[in-house]
């Protein structure tokens, strides 16, 4: 059984829930397929797939020993285009992060192509399995309504302050706020392009909700301090960066007849930020 | 310096044993002689465009199809006579008793050379050069081209050479490039895009990688990156990952070929890591996480190596599609890593090569493609050996879904290389070869 990943505080536990497929990921929603595909905007609600190659089936592959060993996934097996489905995800407590989103899908997915930069995860990967996972992580706990956003482009917003309503900046105005009911919907598609229809996505979590879920560490506003309140994720980091320091330099040497000072920036870190942070 | 002991058994892709026992020593590129020999071919063969070439000479455009010389044409029958261009090019690059190989294919229209190693004495551009001056010299003589025509055989011939070094234009290919385009010193047999070994293997993937990790491993032998007790490391790691040492890389990818994912990958090998008993758990924190650690470091990074081979193969053969390996490679040992608390694949180099990689793979930074990257350019080059086998593992499996596909770019170097059946099987060849040096 993996253990996945330290942290004996909420968010460590969080973060192995998210990554264990063992565990089912809580049901928020439930968005329609073709409001997912309306939104992905790859193809018109009711269109064909398109191809890049006849199904596999029906072309004459390599005699590859890795091929006839692994099944390829529906999308693969149909010759589907490659799409992709991108997130932004606020640093104001949003259920994932970036850190996250990968090890996640790597647990869970086959197939995929996964790619963080900055603010936004993206995945890509045939047509069919990117429908099924937008699907899957529209719905389910990993997205919330004001603080994740569903941006193919212009995905800026996830560090910046939040609007009176609690949701994140968006410079394509993709989503909506309606004030009486509390609901984010979407008005637009994920790359800011019409749609024919206006998409509900239903109400955001509350802020103590959000701290539960949270699999980010943040010394600010309520977050999990990481160095003093979950020290172990740091110290497991620290093993690694010693473990890759001294494998760097003599593999053939046991770390600790590798003179010099190593406890550099572990015990006894000086902190510059207390608890809480600085605003 | 402790003298290497390690043993392992080889296997085929296909699971099949192929000699026990083998000294790690015996599958050294300095050793083994089917390792030498692909080495050794790949710096003398050259594969020589003669449909090109009269081409070239008929339209002027003698240095490719934005150097056009009007007025500087000849109509010679340059196909027709490949035979009797190959035959005085022959005598041509012999070193007495050592001959060339010099062979018409495809009806004239390609030429496949191999210089003997005797034109060899320090410089491996030998190989390359001396094939174009005597493909110079047989075209004149063979087409009776006279002293106020000579220079159009020759640009068509040799490309923008001297005025570009790199002789943009040229007619004959060879695996490895001019120096001038190496990273750095010891890097030529780095310097080969992965579609050329995906194309030379017939799109197999487990051939492909070994192919491939051949030849990183022999530069790394040549950049003076396997010298003393750092050659044990490279050895492991050929053994584990390119040469399916123990079987172990052909089961992790049977195990998790129907459902598994990066990730299932990962904890395969950290399963097997401490079955091995090459990992030990060493501390226990707080929340139950269990720090492992290791008396083994190279043998540890030659297991890692091995799956994060593997994670790349059922990823990107369960997509069809060869686009994912640098974020593979990026997770496996991020998930390594926090699984385990021990390094990624060469010490978290691998991993930081991912991240460029990614940008340049995706047409982030320009338009590249994983099919052309080889182990020769600064975002690839760390981690040295393990990384780019994965990149050739992925375009054979690749269901032409990227722009720059092996038929595309390197169908001469596959029905030439090809042939050869220590390219074709480098699996078997090396066993082969074990057998003799044991």
């Amino acid at each position: 059984m993996p253990q996945y990943t330290p942290g004996s505080s909420i968010i460590g536990k969080n973060r192995r829930k998210f990554m264990d497929k063992s565990q089912k990921l809580e049901k928020l929603r439930d968005i329609s397929e073709e409001d997912i595909v309306r939104l992905l905007a790859h193809r018109a609600p009711g269109e064909e797939y398109k191809s890049i190659h006849p199904p596999i089936a029906e072309m004459e592959e390599p005699e590859c020993a890795v091929r006839e060993m692994v099944e390829p996934t529906e999308g693969a097996k149909a010759g589907d285009r490659i799409r992709y489905v991108q997130f932004t995800d606020s640093m104001q407590f949003a259920p994932t992060t970036p850190r996250i989103r990968p090890m996640m899908w790597y647990n869970r997915h086959r197939g995929i192509d996964v790619g963080v930069l900055s603010g936004r995860t993206i995945v890509e990967g045939r047509e069919r399995d990117v429908e099924k996972i937008t699907k899957e992580y529209m719905d389910n706990e990993t997205y919330d309504t004001a603080r994740t956003g569903l941006r193919g482009r212009s995905v800026h917003g996830h560090s910046l302050r939040l609007d009176p309503n609690g949701n994140m900046f968006d410079a394509l105005r993709r989503w909506a706020y309606d004030e009486k009911s509390g609901n984010v919907k979407y008005v637009k598609d994920m790359v800011g392009g019409a749609m024919d229809k206006e998409i509900t996505l239903g109400k955001p979590l509350s802020d103590d909700e959000l701290r539960k879920r949270t699999t980010m560490f943040r010394n600010a506003q309520g977050g999990v301090w990481m160095e003093g309140e979950d020290p172990e994720v740091a110290d497991v980091i620290s093993e690694i960066h010693w473990n890759r320091t001294c494998g760097g330099f003599q593999p053939f040497t046991a770390r600790d007849k590798i003179k010099g000072n190593k406890g550099v920036g572990v015990k006894g870190m000086k902190l510059y930020t207390p608890k809480g942070g600085v605003e | 310096m402790a003298k290497i002991a390690d043993k392992v058994d080889l296997y085929d892709d296909r699971g099949n044993k192929l000699v026990g026992d083998v000294p790690i020593t015996a599958i050294s590129p300095l050793r083994n002689p089917a390792m030498k020999k692909i080495c050794s071919l790949v710096t003398r063969s050259a594969a020589v465009n003669l449909a090109g070439l009269e081409m070239r000479i008929k339209t002027g455009a003698i240095a490719g199809k934005e150097m056009v010389i009007r007025g500087k044409t000849m109509n010679l029958d340059i196909v027709g006579k490949a035979s009797a261009i190959a035959s005085e090019m022959k005598d041509m690059l012999s070193v007495d008793g050592a001959a060339a190989r010099v062979d018409p294919i495809m009806g004239g229209k390609r030429i496949l050379v191999e210089v003997p190693p005797e034109r060899i004495l320090a410089d491996y551009s030998a190989a390359r050069v001396n094939t174009m001056a005597a493909l110079t010299q047989a075209v004149m003589d063979v087409c009776n081209v006279d002293m106020w025509h000579a220079d159009i055989v020759k640009g068509g011939v040799w490309g923008g050479y001297p005025q570009d070094p790199d002789m943009t234009g040229t007619v004959v290919a060879t695996l490895v490039d001019v120096p001038i385009r190496n990273e750095g010193p010891g890097f030529a047999l780095r310097n080969i895009p992965v579609n050329h070994i995906a194309a030379t293997v017939r799109k197999r993937a487990m051939p492909g990688a070994a192919l491939s990790m051949i030849l990183e491993e022999a530069a790394c032998y040549e950049m003076g990156d396997a010298i003393g007790p750092f050659e044990r490391g490279h050895l492991l790691d050929l053994a584990y990952e390119g040469l399916n040492a123990n079987n172990m890389l052909y089961t992790m990818v049977k195990e998790n070929g129907k459902d598994g994912t990066v990730a299932s990958v990962t904890y395969s090998l950290v399963e097997k890591a401490k079955a091995d008993g090459v990992i030990k758990a060493k501390t226990k924190l707080g929340s139950g996480y269990t720090v492992y650690g290791t008396n083994d470091l190279q043998m540890w990074n030659a297991y890692a190596s091995a799956g994060m081979l593997a994670a790349v193969m059922v990823n990107a053969a369960a997509m069809r599609a060869g686009q994912s390996v640098p974020s593979n490679v990026m997770y496996f040992n991020e998930m390594i890593e926090h699984e385990t608390g021990l390094p990624g694949v060469d010490y978290g180099k691998a991993q930081g090569a991912s991240v460029a990689s990614a940008f340049f793979s995706h047409s982030i930074y320009g338009g590249g493609g994983p099919g052309v990257f080889h182990g020769n350019h600064i975002v690839t080059r760390h981690a040295k050996g393990q990384f780019i086998p994965c990149f050739c593992a992925a375009m054979c499996i690749d269901a032409d879904t990227l722009y720059f596909t092996p038929a595309r770019t390197s169908g001469l170097y596959g029905e030439v290389l090809g042939a050869i059946p220590e390219f074709a099987e480098p699996l078997k060849a090396v066993a082969e070869g074990a057998k003799k040096v044991m």
